[in-house]
């Protein structure tokens, strides 16, 4: 049997067919000759013929046309020899200093692939904490700008170095006078070779120290009171009262790096105690709009007040002061007296009399030596105007420098008399700019020596007595520039050009350091700072009372004030789109430049007072210091009756300087506006031309003339609403006393109930969070849930989070005719409200009977101030979620509302469903449209490489909004979980949060109990904005108390308790 | 045959016979297009094409050449759409629901009504697709099985319901439409002499050849279709009102939507059906068939809905007193005092004071004062949407992001351009098809014409 079992491999081999026969003689398959193939007629003659080749070739032609019609794919170019200490997509932060001649703080600046992209505080080292400002972040686009000087210039021509050098050493050797005006320098380095470039040159050398805004008053009143010039240090956080006369310290008086953080530190109601502030000004400042008393102050007051003060404190004499001002003197008096030298009193006046009296006023209080350290003293500051205008007048007369230099100073913007000086500095033989741009000042220069952006190069700074710092380069020069250090070294003839990599500045800085020997340069540089030994000031300097010098005089009429504002500060960063698309933390205006007046005062002069897209605001014609400007008249609540407002830090680069792409005004379709000269019109008007000198002091306040004209100003700002139309539930506040005294929250911070029937068939009230339409989405206990706490006290609207928001995640910048359309796309805002008259405080009506919305549009006259820093709440029950057809935005399991861009078909439902309005949507496609050229950095080759590459840049027509920094939870969790460890709270953290001065943004896992954050929302000042819509927010605000007397309020809130109490004995 | 009473006015005027039927519509079909037809469709064509060059734009440049912003999403567009969707309404009900209900005198009017209908749906359709961000990737609202991992639309959302809603609308609606038009393609191809439009028309009849079986098919037919026709009819605006009254927006949360809108609806699509017969019966000669009577009816049903608007207006407002809602009470004092008081006004006195007038019968028998009220209705109707969208979100829940909305140039536009296009579509559709449903009209000739009710022998024959 087994021999007959028979295997075949097919059918045909079963059944040996013939074909099988054939095919099995044959071992291998025939093969196909190819030439017999091609010659085969009858393939000719098959159906694909030349019509048929033709028609795929059209199709193939077609569809590889088709198929082209992409989106151009922008290369990203390897590594060929990867730097040591770079890995592709991590960051690398480095330690260093940041310092602009008027902003100090000690930084980190994060890199990626050696691109430095984003500069946060330090907080583990140096004066400033870990605190920075909105001017200080922004800062990194400068170095990306492409109309930074590339490389030096002689008049309007490139030029190499060695050729530039060669001549300006002629020059400087030639010389009988040089002089060189900079701003202060604080670099010992830089000052030591100076010094050396000074003793190289036979002819005399003048350096002065010019600041354009000028601190030289409190310098020169110490000296009067002290025996000795200098700026002490305050401490904020020491003060139990605060009296300020127009110093905005938390913005831009002196150190607001450093003030900040202390005032923050103090304003915390459930602290040990909690600070005072009574604020004295004319134009509402960020400072005035948090202090619990805020009188408005016209300049030539400020003398009467601080004699006011200083004689009840002295129990002597008093002249009588205006009555809505000696209420609020009276409070601040009684205040002082009761906390006594733990009481500081500041004024931003440069005067020498002014501040002798503040200087009075602190003595009396004994606040020299707890709230003022006269015996550590401020580097910085050491502006000389009067020196500055005496050699503008000597030029005049004719004994011009034959060499004059300038390094990181604009006179002829900045100066008064700019214009005069621009003419003399014409005439001088050889000038020299070491500016980074070709500025005002720079292009009348013979050479442009552009010195590095500051994130270039190395630095030292002493700000301080007893603190040095260090500053050290992120990245190889972008451009043919060079270090300033290395500059004057090398016109000493001490040094030689070595290009790019140049170590002269290094090892200048390194000697000066072991000349310290204060330990280790490395370290130093890792931690960006080291502490020197105490300072050898004498020890006793002792308080002497001399007369009072003059002080400024007002003529009757209108007074008129210049004032920084928070982003454009003094104009160094005017070309800065981020900061001129920033919002003034009051005004909420952006892109410009306009005269501030109080509304009531406004009204009656037939102005304009409301405005928005298509209405524009009056025009005046304003004079002052034989000067003259037409600009818009702005609304603003608070400013001191009888006075007008003018930011400084505008009207740059008018007559054709390169001073940047975003500082001019666009047209409505891209390109530029152009003035009377045919060049880009600058944006606003100079107010430093308004400057007067009182005594050699730059008076920052000036009497003037103001008429309205004819004509209408189209005005951009994010905010044309001011009040919060006394709804309860979006701000909340209360007041010092009332938050001591309230046994539970009910008063000041209610819970929102709502009726329900029980099991029972009671009427029962329950909180608004128990009742769900929805099943909750599965982010409670589970995992992590992403959560945020803004405390309403701490915050102080500064706008610092916005601009770091903005870096951060690659938000666009879309210029004036955009924001004034209502379509700015900042994903964080600050929401600044003013108390109407309606209102007790804000978000309380004062009399539910009599309450009229109308009255409650308009804000009162000097309105109390809250800002409320608002992005998405990340809803738990969102309602752009459910109503979005395609699925784009979603939730995740970790508590977040997700946007995915890609799948974002742009219907915008969702924005209109969002009860906060954080949405933004792409209305073009920002990065390549015609209109944004000129001021969106995303489409300048240099100017996109300052984005993140870790945020995805969003295209035309779809929505984006805050994700609560996605890719830094990502990238700490990833963190953790590679240390094989859970999450902490140091390991997450929102740039917002982490960018605020005053710690007001908690942000962490909800989920981890033990977690700031989750403690946070369970305080008993927390709140949900909006909570009876029952959106369930994962972002929590918390009540701002203020430390003022309401008895309005206490009465109102005091009921509240009551009823409260009352429902409650009932069931 | 149905008995109608003598007294009834006839819906047939004038000494008609069938062949006289045939005739008044078929003529200016088969004569040479007037003068006047030829300006009319030049200008609707400029107009159209200028809108078509807007929407060119936008989709070239982006959704910002409109005058919407960060708080106000959606303003002209979804205004027109909502706008022509409602006027979309009135062809569905007159031949579905009044086929139902059988109401003769529907008969003269359902054909252009619907053709009406489905123009104004495709103006409607036009809107939600170019107000899109990224109209290229319009499709993923269709659920569809993709590439693109798992991703699916999201059913809760009632903008995919509206997607569903007017594609059903629009097929149904064009089914319905063209199953009438068959016969009637029948008889002009009988008549036709040149050969282009005979090849033409016999293509559109179907092969109809008037045998008893297909009448009896067609009766059937239409008799499913008017059932399928009428639910929807209240479904289309019903879902387009959810696509406000599920959001949490003050002014736009409100359960009154979906009956509110439907009226609303009916209201403004009749006004328009007015609008455009009125000018036609003259323009065309049919005054024997749309006569006072059927202005009449229509009249009425404008009257009874408009009341039904008012109703609506009046308790919103009231439902927003007495809720207690902040918000909500704010929102409505808001649209009556606020900045654009105007437009609620305009509602106001549009819809609810003018639908009023109809209570006299001398009115609502005029003719000229029924054109003029027919245009009033849906400018107050056009304001009615802009009011419920603009106004309830310019100013919502926190004051800081209140706005204003002012239209762009290119909102304008595209907006007069749809009534461009509108009229493009409507003035081939009276040159080229069969206005009246001309043998459906021959079934109601013996019942309701004149000279038949007329005729002494009336009752006897019947």
């Amino acid at each position: 049997m087994t021999n007959e079992r028979k295997y075949w491999k097919g059918i045909e081999e079963l059944q040996e067919t013939e074909s099988f026969q054939k095919s099995k003689a044959v071992e291998f398959p025939e093969q196909n000759n190819l030439e017999s193939m091609l010659a085969d007629e009858e393939l000719n003659e098959s159906s694909t013929g030349r019509r048929d080749f033709l028609k795929f070739l059209g199709f193939s032609v077609v569809a590889a046309t088709v198929a082209a019609c992409e989106a151009p794919v922008i290369k990203a170019v390897p590594y060929v020899m990867k730097p040591e200490n770079v890995v592709p997509g991590m960051a690398t932060w480095y330690a260093s200093t940041y310092y602009d001649g008027s902003s100090y703080a000690s930084v980190l600046v994060k890199t990626r692939e050696g691109r430095p992209i984003f500069i946060k505080g330090n907080k583990d080292f140096g004066l400033s904490k870990g605190v920075v400002n909105a001017p200080i972040i922004a800062s990194v686009l400068g170095l990306y700008d492409s109309e930074r000087l590339q490389s030096p210039m002689k008049k309007d021509k490139q030029s190499k170095w060695s050729s530039v050098d060669n001549e300006i050493r002629k020059a400087l050797a030639a010389a009988k006078s040089v002089a060189l005006i900079s701003n202060t320098i604080i670099s010992p380095t830089l000052k030591s070779s100076i010094d050396a470039l000074k003793s190289s040159i036979s002819g005399t050398f003048q350096h002065i120290q010019y600041d354009p805004i000028s601190y030289s008053a409190i310098r020169r009143a110490n000296e009067l009171n002290f025996g000795r010039s200098f700026i002490p240090t305050y401490d904020f956080s020491k003060a139990k009262t605060i009296v300020s006369f127009g110093a905005d310290f938390l913005s831009t008086w002196l150190m607001p790096t450093v003030y900040s953080c202390q005032y923050g530190e103090k304003r915390n109601p459930d602290g040990k105690w909690m600070s005072k502030h009574f604020q004295f000004e004319s134009v509402m400042s960020v400072t005035g709009s948090n202090a619990d008393y805020r009188a408005m102050t016209k300049p030539s007051e400020e003398e009467s007040v601080l004699r006011y003060i200083l004689g009840r404190l002295n129990n002597s004499s008093t002249k009588p002061i205006s009555k809505s001002l000696k209420s609020t003197a009276d409070g601040a008096v009684k205040s002082l007296k009761e906390t006594g030298k733990e009481s500081l009193v500041v004024s931003g006046t440069n005067n020498t009399g002014i501040q002798q009296l503040v200087n009075e006023i602190n003595n009396v209080l004994g606040a020299n030596g707890t709230t003022i350290d006269i015996y550590n003293e401020l580097n910085m500051f050491q502006s000389e105007e009067a020196k500055m205008l005496d050699f503008v007048d000597n030029m005049a007369k004719g004994q011009r420098p034959d060499v004059v230099l300038f390094y990181n100073s604009n006179p002829v913007y900045s100066l008064p008399n700019g214009a005069d000086f621009a003419k003399e500095l014409k005439k001088v033989k050889t000038s020299i700019s070491l500016n980074s741009h070709a500025d005002e000042t720079s292009s009348l220069c013979t050479y442009m020596c552009p010195a590095h952006h500051s994130l270039e190069s190395w630095s030292d700074y002493n700000a301080k007595t007893n603190h040095y710092a260090l500053a050290q380069p992120m990245i190889t020069p972008l451009h043919d520039t060079a270090c300033s250090i290395e500059s004057f070294m090398v016109w000493a003839g001490l040094a030689l050009r070595e290009g790019k990599s140049s170590t002269v500045a290094y090892h200048k800085i390194k000697e000066t350091f072991s000349e310290l020997s204060v330990g280790d340069f490395d370290l130093a540089v890792h931690n960006s700072c080291i502490e020197l030994p105490p300072s050898t000031i004498e020890d006793s300097l002792a308080f002497n009372s001399v007369e009072i010098k003059k002080t400024p005089k007002y003529d009757k009429g209108l007074e008129l004030i210049t004032y920084q504002k928070t982003g454009i500060g003094d104009g160094k960063q005017a070309n800065n789109p981020w900061l001129q698309e920033m919002p003034d933390p009051i005004s909420k205006v952006t892109w410009d430049n306009y005269i501030t007046m109080n509304p009531v005062e406004m009204s009656a002069a037939g102005y304009a007072t409301t405005f928005d897209q298509e209405n524009g605001l009056s025009m005046a014609t304003i004079s002052s210091n034989g000067v003259k400007f037409t600009l818009p008249v702005y609304p603003s609540p608070g400013q001191a009756l009888g006075t007008v407002g003018i930011a400084l830090g505008y009207g740059r680069g008018g007559n054709g300087e390169k001073i940047g792409k975003a500082a001019y005004q666009t047209k409505e379709y891209g390109g530029y506006i152009l003035n009377k000269k045919g060049h880009p019109k600058s944006i606003g008007e100079n107010a430093f031309k308004m400057l007067s000198a009182v005594s050699n002091e730059f008076n920052y306040s000036n009497s003037g003339k103001i008429t309205k004209i004819d004509g209408e100003y189209i005005i951009a700002a994010t905010q044309i609403h001011h009040t919060v139309m006394a709804r309860q539930s979006i701000v909340r506040e209360t007041t010092k006393s009332i938050y001591d005294a309230a046994k539970d929250k009910e008063s000041y911070n209610p819970t929102h109930k709502l009726q329900t029937i029980d099991e029972n068939g009671h009427h029962v009230e329950k909180p608004v969070g128990e009742f769900d339409l929805w099943d909750e989405h599965p982010v409670e206990n589970i995992g992590h849930r992403w959560a945020m706490t803004i405390d309403l006290n701490a915050c102080f609207g500064c706008g610092a989070c916005l601009i770091a928001c903005q870096a951060e995640n690659n938000v666009p910048v879309v210029g004036k005719d955009e924001v004034r359309r209502g379509r700015e796309m900042h994903w964080l805002r600050l929401d600044r409200y003013y108390a109407s008259d309606e209102e007790a405080t804000i978000g309380t009506r004062k009399d539910k009977d009599t309450f009229s919305f109308s009255k409650a549009e308009l804000a009162a006259a000097n309105p109390k101030v809250v800002h409320m820093p608002m992005m998405c709440q990340h809803c738990n029950h969102a309602p752009c979620e459910t109503v979005c057809p395609v699925a784009a935005t979603t939730h995740s399991n970790e508590g977040l509302n997700q946007m995915t861009y890609n799948r974002c078909i742009g219907t915008r439902y969702c924005a209109n469903n969002c009860p906060y309005k954080v949405r933004r949507f792409n209305w073009f496609n920002y990065p390549s449209y015609k209109k944004f050229t000129e001021i969106n950095p995303a489409q300048d080759d240099l100017g996109r490489m300052v984005l993140n590459p870790d945020v995805t840049v969003r295209t035309r027509g779809v929505m984006e909004k805050c994700s609560m920094c996605v890719q830094t939870i990502q990238a700490a969790k990833l963190k953790a979980k590679k240390e094989n460890r859970a999450l902490t709270d140091e390991d997450t953290s929102a740039v917002c949060g982490d960018s605020c001065p005053a710690g007001a943004i908690t942000f962490g896992d909800w989920n981890d109990i033990n977690s700031a954050v989750r403690k946070s929302s369970e305080d008993k000042r927390s709140y949900q904005a909006l909570e009876e819509v029952g959106v369930k927010p994962n972002v929590w605000y918390k009540v701002k108390v203020r430390n003022e007397d309401n008895d309005l309020l206490a009465k109102l809130q005091g009921d509240k308790e009551e009823h409260h109490e009352s429902n409650h004995k009932q069931h | 045959m149905q008995k109608e009473a003598a007294i009834r006015e006839p819906l047939i005027l004038g000494h008609k016979s069938y062949h006289d039927i045939t005739e008044d519509v078929c003529r200016p079909i088969e004569d040479k297009a007037p003068k006047m037809w030829y300006i009319l469709f030049g200008i609707a064509l400029v107009i159209g094409l200028y809108g078509v060059g807007c929407i060119l734009y936008l989709l070239g440049t982006g959704v910002g050449v409109w005058g919407l912003n960060k708080t106000i999403g959606w303003a002209w567009d979804i205004t027109n759409f909502v706008w022509w969707v409602g006027i979309g309404h009135a062809g569905t009900l007159i031949s579905a629901v009044l086929l139902l209900f059988r109401q003769k005198w529907r008969m003269a009017i359902n054909r252009s009504a619907e053709a009406m209908t489905i123009f104004a749906v495709f103006m409607a359709g036009l809107f939600p697709l170019i107000h899109m961000g990224r109209l290229w990737v319009g499709y993923w609202v269709m659920p569809i099985p993709n590439q693109f991992g798992s991703l699916w639309v999201n059913f809760n959302s009632p903008l995919l319901w509206d997607v569903f809603a007017i594609s059903t609308y629009l097929s149904v609606g064009l089914v319905f439409w063209y199953i009438g038009l068959i016969p009637d393609f029948a008889t002009i191809r009988d008549r036709a002499k040149k050969p282009v439009s005979k090849k033409m028309y016999t293509i559109l009849a179907f092969g109809w050849s008037g045998r008893a079986k297909q009448w009896n098919r067609f009766e059937l037919v239409s008799l499913v279709l008017a059932g399928l026709a009428t639910p929807l009819v209240f479904s289309v605006h019903s879902i387009v009102s959810f696509d406000f009254a599920t959001s949490v927006i003050p002014g736009w949360h409100t359960t009154i939507f979906p009956p509110y809108f439907v009226a609303g609806a009916v209201f403004s699509g009749f006004a328009m059906v007015q609008t455009l017969l009125l000018i036609m019966r003259k323009a065309m000669n049919l005054e024997a068939y749309i006569h006072t009577k059927h202005v009449e009816y229509m009249n009425i049903v404008i009257m009874v809905t408009g009341s039904i608007v008012g109703t609506a207006y009046i308790t919103e407002l009231f439902i927003s007193w007495y809720s207690g809602v902040e918000y909500e009470a704010y929102a409505f004092i808001n649209r009556a005092t606020g900045p654009y008081w105007w437009s609620y006004a305009a509602m106001m006195t549009c819809n609810v004071v003018s639908p009023q007038l109809m209570w006299f019968r001398k009115l609502r028998r005029s003719l000229l004062f029924t054109f003029f009220i027919s245009i009033v209705v849906n400018i107050g109707m056009w304001f009615e949407r802009y009011v419920i969208i603009v106004t309830s979100i310019h100013r919502d829940y926190l004051p800081s992001s209140w706005s204003m909305h002012y239209p762009s140039p290119i909102d304008i536009g595209v907006y007069i351009g749809t009534i461009g296009l509108f009229f493009v579509f409507f003035l081939l559709f009276a040159r080229f098809f069969p206005v009246l449903a001309l043998n459906e009209v021959k079934s109601i000739l013996k019942g309701s014409g004149q000279s038949y009710k007329e005729s002494p022998d009336y009752y006897k024959t019947h």
